[in-house]
């Protein structure tokens, strides 16, 4: 599983940063963005559905693969 | 002297002008419009169009009813020309199309005197202020100034923790946006009061009975606030910091910032930024207030903190609705809204649409934070929202660890100013036991 935003959709609330730090990482303008590859592991699990959760845009979501 | 600064403090010249900008800076023109054709309660037919005094909306005590009474009335209405939109998935779908929904003619009919940058701006330019702007007000400028933020907070706090009563909103909910805005900028906090009362002064006139010509003393304030503002500018150019002024000021070539650009989000910064966090912080703590149980939750576990704020804010938000013009038609929820018409983004029915939340009007902080719109959505979401956000923390964490339990005084029921376009409280008096507060 991996976690993906999807930019068109992304405004710069920096929720993810927040709720899901092992996944997500703030950039100079305070946009989120993906850690890595974004790969969720069964530890950083609850911290995806956190971040899905929390992001006024709905621009977050868990992919297979 | 620059030519904007004579227009700016010329009242004869300016005066209509500034009028309509006293307005529009509170979020609130469209929204005053509205109320304007509801108090006259004018009757319309059909399935999607509707009429109500938003007098009679009980909203004033409790605003799960009034939120309610507007979400009965259907995902999207009409009333009078105004279109509302109050589903979540309406709004969003607003907020996804800013072509669309535009922000521009929203604010620009009214003709202020200054570019509301960047609140007004529609892209492509919107894009090119905000590239700048993000960075400045970014988290992680925010944290190098959490330590004097927090040492400011807990200042107001020490000085009526000893008194075993305060007042939320005189005490400290006026006092410390002001502070923030000033340290932000690089302001002398020794202005705070005088900066309060200009801007009280204008807020006043914003919720007073929509249509209220405003008296020669609240366009003498604008035009204060005006010229402070402009001569702190001017300031910055000569002698430039390492603050946010100095660095719009410092961009140069095809994306410099006009004088007018720059005093139009300075007076933006001031008058939208300043009310919306006094008006949180009220409702934050008479939330903590009236449910010891969710107080007693953050005290014990200060990860609690973060989600608890922001159910608070999901549920009572200061700002909610938003005007836009349609640049077209469109429809919206089986809603036909014709082009040019005024819109309003029902942020507060969105913030507990049931199809999106789960026990929708219940802090269900235990839930995590469930994302909500109170901070706008869309290219337009608030600025401030980093720093809104560490302001709030800031006070609940350093309110707790000084006064944990306290209750609201005997026979006191805290309610809005209603109607309004934008939402208050004008006083939350507490009782606690008096804290020891080192002299």
């Amino acid at each position: 599983m991996r976690i993906v935003i999807d930019t068109e959709r992304c405004t710069g609330h920096a929720r993810c940063v927040v709720v899901a730090p092992s996944l997500f990482t703030d950039d100079e303008r305070g946009y989120g963005c993906v850690i890595g590859d974004g790969t969720v592991t069964d530890e950083t699990l609850q911290e995806a559905r956190g971040a899905v959760n929390a992001c006024p845009e709905r621009a977050i979501s868990i992919i297979e693969g | 002297m620059p030519a904007v600064e004579h227009e700016a403090l010329d009242p004869h010249r300016h005066s209509p002008s500034t009028r309509a900008s006293v307005h529009t800076v509170y979020h609130v023109t469209a929204m005053s419009e509205a109320l304007k054709a509801h108090s006259k309660g004018i009757s319309q037919m059909g399935q999607s169009t509707t009429s109500f005094r938003m007098a009679d909306v009980p909203m004033a005590a409790d605003r799960t009813a009034g939120w309610a009474f507007f979400r009965e009335h259907g995902d999207v209405f009409e009333s009078n020309g105004t279109y509302f939109l109050v589903s979540a998935d309406a709004v969003q779908f607003a907020h996804r199309h800013p072509e669309i929904f535009t922000s521009g003619p929203a604010f620009e009919s009214l003709g202020s005197p200054v570019p509301l940058v960047p609140l007004a701006i529609d892209p492509p330019d919107h894009l090119r202020f905000r590239k700048v702007l993000d960075p400045m007000l970014a988290p992680r400028v925010i944290n190098t100034m959490e330590d004097e933020l927090r040492a400011q907070v807990r200042e107001l706090i020490q000085a009526f923790a000893g008194r075993g009563e305060c007042d939320i909103v005189t005490d400290l909910a006026r006092l410390y946006p002001t502070q923030v805005f000033l340290t932000l900028f690089g302001m002398p906090l020794a202005d705070r009061d005088m900066f309060i009362g200009w801007v009280e002064a204008l807020v006043e006139q914003s919720t007073a009975e929509s249509g209220r010509e405003p008296t020669a003393e609240v366009v003498e304030t604008a035009m204060a606030l005006f010229g402070y503002l402009q001569r702190f500018i001017e300031r910055k150019r000569a002698e430039p910091g390492a603050d946010l002024l100095s660095k719009i000021l410092a961009v140069r070539g095809e994306d410099a910032w006009t004088d007018e650009q720059i005093l139009g989000l300075c007076f933006l910064f001031t008058l939208a930024g300043l009310d919306t966090v006094t008006a949180t912080i009220g409702f934050v703590m008479m939330h903590l207030a009236k449910n010891p149980e969710v107080r007693q939750r953050l005290v014990d576990d200060p990860a609690m903190v973060g989600p608890t704020i922001e159910e608070i804010l999901r549920l009572e938000l200061p700002a909610p609705y938003t005007p836009r013009v349609t640049s077209q038609e469109v429809e919206v929820a089986g809603v036909v809204i014709p082009a040019g018409s005024m819109v309003q983004l029902c942020l507060g029915t969105a913030n507990r649409d049931p199809r999106r939340y789960e026990r929708p009007n219940e802090i269900g902080a235990e839930l995590g934070d469930r994302g909500h719109l109170s901070f706008g959505g869309g290219i337009h979401r608030c600025l401030g929202s980093h720093l809104a956000r560490r302001e709030l923390r800031l006070v609940v964490e350093e309110f707790h660890r000084v006064i944990p339990d306290y209750e609201i005084a005997p026979g006191v029921e805290p309610e809005i100013v209603w109607p309004s376009g934008t939402h208050h409280l004008i006083s939350l008096p507490l009782r606690f036991t008096p804290a020891e507060v080192k002299a």
